[in-house]
């Protein structure tokens, strides 16, 4: 029922939820996601389709280097779109912060969809493939969360991550213990974004076309759930929310249109069943305590 | 006179129609303990928020050995050498004790965010420096049994003492503490007043204090300032303030009976 197709969606989604989940772990609820994806994606397809130098064969191929050139300079896109942003929209808070990034995101989907050069409505479509197969993309899909995860894991034990803790608990006190809030918020925004445009560069090749549609509010709606159903404590929260997420709709699909129904239930009682969503620090403990809050030289190092 | 470590000149701050802190000036000379006492709502919380950046005045200056340091954000106050505790308590309750005290540490010393992400040397030796600190501060404070409890748990009293060890943590000059003693029992209250000593010796700090419980205050300050509606209506030593008529007046309320008892410029 998974097949590689679907599998490479699930990384995607994963992923996409990390993104979401890194501007969170600093306390900041940002669903400017899509809007990240949907730039890299972009500039992947449009790289690949119009630039000659990256190799594009007219048989549709792609060299791998092109392939991973275009992952870096998407996410570069993204985060250089996030700094400019970030600094402007991260002074709002809380409601008021996720509607103005809602708002980004329909302003790059609006600019992606009457830009002269983006193909409009259709869209960019016969992107190049760097792999013959669906199967091909496993491999730089779960690289990328590899990398990611390593970054959200080392995150904990480093002053940067620990300042995100920090301001997510009370940025107050983080200010006042010395902590410059606004540079380690933008941070973590820019991370998300960088994460979310090389995402979409990947997406852009595996899915073979790409439009406006990508980076949508369903969008941010749909990445948001990913880490409230899969919890927002530990970044292997939304990685579990991305994978589950993604595949339920297609493995629900012999249900017919009732599984549509009971993808929503699944949304809607996620959080009343498990209001931290399903990974949670202590369940994490249970585990073997790998993933969360691992003590390092701490404890040999008292006197 | 030596060069006053904190200076407040004129400071006032108004919220809407209420004046909550009126030309208030005074400097604190390095090394005293320098409270501040006055009724609720006497603006005491307000100066402190001042003092921390955490406020911007209405008007007036505050100064950092000579220097203005009036508008800035607190981040950079507290490097210049200012931390504070919260009257409410402002720990970071979900991280470990330990953890609250390594959010403070992070720029004793400093590390890159790089170094950190590839465990560099670099790094590696930043942190035992800083886990060191930390747990010094703990015993100092008395909390290293508690080190791996999560703020959110603990007791009251050693919310308090991780509070103060927090604040410590970032090398303050000088320490504002807020209503330090605030839901202590007498007993608490005590150990509290020594530590307090101990600590500016240890580490050569000069405090400031809010508190509501006169004898503690009057047998650890130095130096106290009375506010009352705003204003500064009296500033000396404890002997000084005690025997001072507004102050009487101000805080037990003899004489005339209107409520309003020190209010005179």
């Amino acid at each position: 029922m998974i097949d590689n197709a679907l599998l490479v969606q699930m990384l995607i989604g994963a992923l996409l939820g990390l993104s979401v989940y890194l501007p969170l772990a600093a306390g900041q609820l940002s669903l400017a996601t899509p809007a990240f994806y949907a730039v890299g994606g972009t500039l992947a397809a449009l790289l690949s389709t119009r630039w000659s130098a990256l190799g594009a064969t007219p048989a549709g191929t792609l060299p791998l280097g092109s392939f991973v050139l275009e992952l870096l300079l998407g996410g570069l896109l993204a985060g250089l779109l996030a700094l400019l942003v970030g600094r402007l929209v991260l002074r709002l808070q809380g409601i008021y912060l996720a509607i103005a990034t809602i708002a980004l995101v329909e302003i790059v989907r609006v600019a992606i969809l009457n830009l002269p050069f983006t193909g409009g409505a259709v869209g960019i479509f016969a992107i190049p493939q760097p792999f013959s197969t669906a199967a091909g993309y496993l491999l730089p899909a779960l690289a990328l969360l590899t990398l990611a995860g390593w970054v959200c894991q080392r995150l904990k034990g480093i002053p940067l991550g620990r300042a995100m803790a920090a301001i997510r608990d009370d940025e107050l006190a983080a200010r006042c213990m010395g902590i410059d809030t606004t540079g380690a918020k933008l941070t973590a925004f820019v991370l998300s974004a960088v994460l979310a445009g090389s995402t979409g560069a990947l997406a852009a090749h595996f899915l073979n076309t790409w439009n406006a549609r990508q980076g949508s509010f369903d969008a941010s709606v749909t990445t948001l759930a990913f880490v409230v159903l899969g919890g927002s404590r530990s970044w292997l929260g939304p990685v579990v929310g991305g994978l589950l997420l993604t595949a339920l709709p297609e493995l629900l699909r012999p249900l017919g249109d009732g599984r549509l129904v009971l993808f929503g239930l699944v949304i809607l009682l996620g959080p009343v069943l498990a209001p931290q969503g399903l990974i949670t620090p202590a369940l994490l403990q249970r585990l073997g305590r790998w993933g969360e809050r691992d003590q390092p030289p701490a404890s040999e190092s008292q006197p | 006179m030596s060069m006053p470590l904190l200076e407040v000149r004129d400071l006032s701050r108004r919220f809407g129609g209420v004046l909550a802190l009126d030309r208030v000036s005074f400097a604190v000379q390095p090394g005293e303990i320098f409270g501040l006492i006055g009724p609720n709502g006497a603006g005491k919380t307000t100066l402190f928020n001042l003092i921390s950046g955490v406020t911007t005045p209405t008007s007036g200056a505050v100064l950092w050995r000579g220097k203005p340091i009036t508008g800035q954000p607190p981040h950079r106050l507290n490097r210049l050498g200012l931390a504070r505790t919260f009257q409410n308590l402002r720990l970071f309750d979900g991280l470990s004790v330990l953890e609250n005290l390594l959010v403070a540490l992070q720029r004793h010393p400093r590390s890159s965010a790089a170094g950190g992400l590839l465990n560099s040397t670099g790094h590696r030796r930043a942190e035992g420096q800083r886990l060191k600190t930390a747990w010094q501060l703990l015993e100092e404070l008395g909390l290293i049994a508690l080190a791996e409890r999560q703020a959110g748990t603990l007791a009251y009293g050693d919310r308090r003492r991780l509070e103060m060890a927090r604040a410590l943590a970032t090398g303050p000059d000088l320490l504002l503490l807020d209503e330090p003693a605030a839901g202590l029992n007498p007993a608490e209250k005590n150990q509290l007043c020594q530590l307090i000593g101990h600590l500016r010796q240890r580490h050569q700090l000069t405090v400031m204090i809010i508190e509501h419980h006169v004898p503690l205050l009057m047998s650890l300050c130095d130096r106290i300032s009375v506010l009352d509606f705003g204003v500064c209506i009296a500033l000396g030593t404890p002997d000084e303030v005690r025997r001072d008529p507004q102050v009487i007046d101000a805080y037990l309320g003899t004489g005339s009976g209107s409520g309003s008892g020190g209010s005179m410029s």
